[in-house]
């Protein structure tokens, strides 16, 4: 195999890693403050994908595709809200017990109930926005737009999310409530309204990919399913609750997807991750950049 | 007391009177077992529950079968998965009481619904399941009206030797359907003595990203790309092979149907164009009265050309009522002995279902012809044919360089 072959499929699982990482700092994200993993987060990538394509469909006309992304963002950060506000956050109140449990129920009843909504309100077929840009290359690889759009997009809000979470108060009240749940109430913070707010921008992150990858992966019922599945994958393989972790390990499974399918076979696509989760699982149990709890 | 027993007596023989009539004229039910939600084709499924839906509004129209009974279907989604699938035959006939199901459309659904059908007892029609196995195995109650692989596979074997291809690639998803085309291609290029090169990759039907796949198939230069993806996987083969540059440069061919229906354009734009693909009707052809009927009422209805699917879902429903007025038996296996014993009229000529070698088991085979859009948002009734040469409109185009 010639190098130039070779370096468009590392290129190739290298962008699409990127895009997965969106996904999976969402999840890491709302696993750091709250403590409790999300399973309907497909689920909001898939709405995010609806919003995007409904909105260029019938208001905004399908060359404002960077208007939507945002306004996209935003419904589902209020969906986020409310669902938190209402069915999250009364297991953080009153002592629950058995709180991981409840949260399980909990994601996995919102994943089947926002599946069957979008088959009732949108209807079983996919649909597809037009392409947000023309064709081009990044180095050695020809790229559709969208993908280009979408590595772009998710570049720009990781350094958002970033500055978000290193430069401001709030981003230091979450990186608090990460740390240590009581002793940021001793600081005077509400964790209840910053778990909200959390949730929020987490599913908003999910959203986001899902509207950025609208045109090249489809918009339909089951579209999230495949990014938690990977999402996943990455926050074990880079470490839970690390957002560099979810970088990294995007990139990680991305790469190691495209030379799998390639140089084995593709019709284990979706082993070839797994196969590097166990194995860091065997000799790095906290994955790359996740810590040990420190207990006294 | 000897008066309270008489009054009930009679009470009960009135009733018992008055139900025997009402029990004559239940309707037969019918159930349409078909993709109606992901990850299922579910546009193929909405098809196939119309044109079952007109048939039996034909059917009640015309006074019913059997003296009188009305059709009754009962739809139910298998959602293009074998365990749906088999939950749903079991639905439809133990607590519908069916006396047919019509409407399978995936393979790898209807080898498993059809192996419950033969443990129940009750025919299963095979609307749009091609796999070559599923009448191979010569089960009872199984009954096809749609093409066969290797019936596809000669055929498009016969294309590249006609049109003198020499490196043919398949891209090909991890169903029934995608890896028996697969198998049977390989089987028949030596068969046949295709003299083309062949290239076969099966991806996993749940992956959405095959830019890897389609550099590969790129890099390997063919001159003819087989997309054997069904439902989303086949319009993420397409978007994605025109986004590396495969296509259009070089001519896609698409295994099935799909471009036929309405949102091709709508989810593929341009990037649609010069694709050529399988169909097993046009509008060109010359019908049946009955299905010519068909072809007008669903004009009226619907303001747009049938598409096969519902076309022969409309079929095999119509045919069923024939088998029951034939059977004069509402009884799955009278029905069975009907279809046997009868020739019925379907949409395209006589339907007979004989139990021939290998795969020809209660089968019957519909044409296959091959047509090609040339333009954006180009109308199917407007694509041209181009193969085969017999009924030919048109010779395959090439796109013009990008």
């Amino acid at each position: 195999m010639d190098a130039y072959l070779l370096s468009q499929y590392v290129l190739s699982g290298l962008v699409i890693g990127l895009i997965y990482s969106l996904m999976a700092i969402g999840i890491t994200f709302i696993y750091g403050i709250m403590k409790m993993i999300n399973w309907s987060m497909g689920e909001f990538y898939m709405i995010g994908s609806y919003v995007q394509y409904a909105l260029l469909a019938t208001v905004l006309g399908w060359d404002l595709w960077y208007l939507a992304l945002p306004l996209a963002m935003a419904s589902v950060f209020l969906l986020g809200i409310v669902v938190q506000r209402f069915l999250l956050r009364p297991m953080y109140l009153g002592g629950i017990e058995r709180r991981d449990e409840y949260a399980t129920i909990i994601t996995i009843a919102l994943m089947v109930l926002f599946r069957n909504l979008a088959i009732v309100l949108g209807g079983p077929n996919q649909f597809s926005p037009k392409d947000y840009a023309r064709a081009t290359s990044l180095l050695t690889l020809p790229i559709s737009g969208n993908r280009m759009v979408a590595l772009v997009g998710t570049v720009v809000l990781l350094l958002l999310f970033y500055v978000l979470t290193r430069k401001t108060w709030l981003g230091r009240a979450f990186r608090g409530a990460a740390q240590n749940r009581v002793g940021i109430q001793t600081a005077g913070v509400d964790v209840l309204r910053l778990d909200m707010l959390a949730f929020g921008v987490g599913v908003a992150l999910a959203a986001a990919a899902g509207a950025l990858l609208a045109p090249a992966f489809l918009v339909y019922p089951e579209n999230g399913a495949i990014s938690t599945f990977k999402g996943f994958e990455i926050i074990v393989i880079g470490g839970l609750g690390s957002l560099m972790g979810s970088v990294v390990g995007g990139l990680l499974l991305g790469l190691i997807e495209a030379l799998g399918s390639v140089f084995l076979s593709p019709g284990y696509k979706d082993l070839y991750g797994f196969v590097l989760l166990l194995g860091l699982l065997a000799f790095r149990p906290t994955g790359l950049f996740g810590e040990r709890e420190r207990t006294v | 007391m000897l008066n309270a027993l008489r009054t009930f007596l009679l009470a009960a023989v009135a009733a018992a009177t008055l139900a025997v009539p009402a029990f004559a004229q239940a309707p037969i039910k019918i159930g349409v077992l078909t993709p109606l939600s992901p990850p299922g084709d579910a546009a193929a499924g909405q098809f196939i529950v119309r044109g079952a839906k007109m048939a039996a509004e034909e059917i009640n129209g015309q006074g019913g079968v059997l003296g009188g009974r009305k059709i009754e279907l009962i739809v139910e989604d298998d959602a293009g998965t074998p365990e749906k699938g088999a939950a749903g035959l079991r639905k439809l006939v133990s607590q519908d009481h069916v006396v047919a199901v019509v409407g399978q459309f995936h393979s790898s659904v209807t080898e498993a619904v059809q192996d419950l059908a033969e443990q129940l007892k009750v025919p299963v029609f095979l609307t749009q399941a091609s796999a070559k196995k599923l009448t191979e195995k010569h089960l009872t109650y199984t009954f096809r009206t749609h093409v066969i692989d290797p019936d596809r596979v000669t055929l498009w074997n016969k294309w590249i030797q006609q049109q003198g291809f020499k490196r043919v690639a398949i891209l090909a998803e991890n169903t029934d359907y995608g890896v028996g085309l697969v198998e049977e291609t390989k089987k028949q290029f030596a068969s046949m003595n295709v003299k083309a090169e062949l290239k076969t990759i099966i991806f996993d039907r749940a992956v959405v990203d095959l830019t890897p796949q389609l550099l590969e198939i790129k890099n390997w230069k063919p001159d003819l790309f087989i997309n054997v993806g069904i439902g989303t996987p086949m319009y993420l083969i397409s978007k994605q092979a025109y986004d590396v540059g495969l296509i259009p440069a070089t001519p896609m061919l698409i295994s099935y149907d799909a471009p036929a229906r309405p949102e091709y354009w709508k989810n593929l734009g341009e990037k649609g164009t010069y694709a050529t693909f399988i169909v097993y009707y046009h509008p060109t052809m010359k019908l049946t009265p009955r299905g010519e009927a068909f072809r007008t009422r669903y004009l009226e209805q619907f303001k747009e050309q049938p598409v096969y699917g519902g076309l022969n879902a409309y079929a095999q429903v119509m045919l069923l009522a024939d088998a029951i007025n034939a059977a004069k038996s509402d009884k799955p296996d009278d029905i069975v002995k009907a279809l046997l014993g009868t020739k019925f009229t379907g949409w395209n000529g006589t339907v007979a279902f004989t139990r021939g070698d290998g795969p020809y088991w209660q089968q019957w085979t519909p044409p296959m012809l091959f047509l090609q859009y040339t333009k954006p948002e180009q109308p199917f009734t407007e694509a041209k044919i181009v193969y085969p040469p017999e009924l030919k409109t048109g010779d395959l185009m090439m796109a013009p360089k990008r």
